[in-house]
């Protein structure tokens, strides 16, 4: 009964800040400087070894996007949801979604091209200024312990996985 | 978003990501970073203004192209108040 109530607080206190921070950048920058969970002195780095229009792009985002007739993202969880949702990169916009109650997503439900550009790559791909469009993939931000470790050992290297399998040479991260 | 681009560089694929928080993309340190301070929900920009979109879209492949390892690209464009050119041959 504590837990579920605990969980249930935490989880709306998550989606105000979340609400807020939407609203007034520079709060989110305080909080952003404050968060200090991961530091890493390395950088990996492949060098992209292609034209752009004969690359083969895939799109990510964090922002909680996926297909309607996919399960949603687990929004009952305040440790956030480490799963993914694979979007075939023949995907419309209108099958797409999104499930996500920790910042505003209204602008993106109008037009999803400002988080998740795939209309835009296609029109590219179209105009032979990128070389194709591969399946992309959908994940949900703020992922917190326990499931922070899900995605570090489990759910990225997968998709990692599918990546290569599909020769894909480069992908755009967009967040929430 | 910057630990799942660290893990797809890592096992051979380029990644740019865009971000609007740069302090975070400083710890994480991505292979390649667009940062943009605007709000969340809007990495390419606003609703319906497609230059805009394709403006921060040609901006980012382009980085990936051209950007150092862990380097942090900053445009600068002031949220809602910039002019926009369409990228040459993308219309």
């Amino acid at each position: 009964m504590t837990d579920d109530w605990r969980k249930r607080s935490l989880k709306e206190l998550y989606r105000l800040t979340g609400q807020i921070f939407s609203q007034i950048p520079e709060l989110a920058r305080l909080w952003g400087g404050a968060y200090q969970a991961l530091n890493f002195a390395d950088v990996p780095f492949t060098p992209l070894r292609k034209p752009l229009y004969e690359c083969r792009l895939a799109l990510i985002t964090t922002g909680g996007v996926h297909r309607r007739d996919q399960e949603p993202f687990d929004m009952s969880d305040p440790h956030g949801d480490a799963t993914y949702r694979r979007i075939p990169a023949s995907t419309t916009l209108h099958e797409l979604t999104i499930t996500h109650d920790y910042y505003d997503h209204s602008d993106a439900d109008r037009d999803l091209n400002i988080l998740f550009p795939l209309e835009l790559v296609r029109h590219l791909v179209n105009r032979g200024i990128i070389g194709s469009l591969a399946d992309s993939y959908g994940f949900m931000g703020h992922i917190e312990p326990p499931h922070l470790n899900t995605l570090i050992q489990q759910t990225a290297p997968e998709v990692a996985t599918f990546l290569k399998q599909d020769r894909v040479d480069a992908v755009l991260l967009t967040p929430g | 978003m910057g630990l799942i681009a660290r893990i797809i560089e890592n096992a051979g694929i380029s990644t740019i990501c865009i971000v609007s928080l740069k302090p975070i993309a400083e710890q994480i340190r991505p292979p390649r970073t667009l940062h943009l301070a605007w709000p969340f929900g809007h990495p390419l920009g606003e609703p319906g203004n497609r230059i805009q979109q394709l403006a921060v879209l040609h901006a980012a492949l382009q980085a990936l192209a051209t950007a150092q390892p862990g380097q942090i690209l900053e445009p600068g464009w002031r949220w809602r108040r910039e002019q926009y050119t369409l990228p040459e041959g993308w219309g």
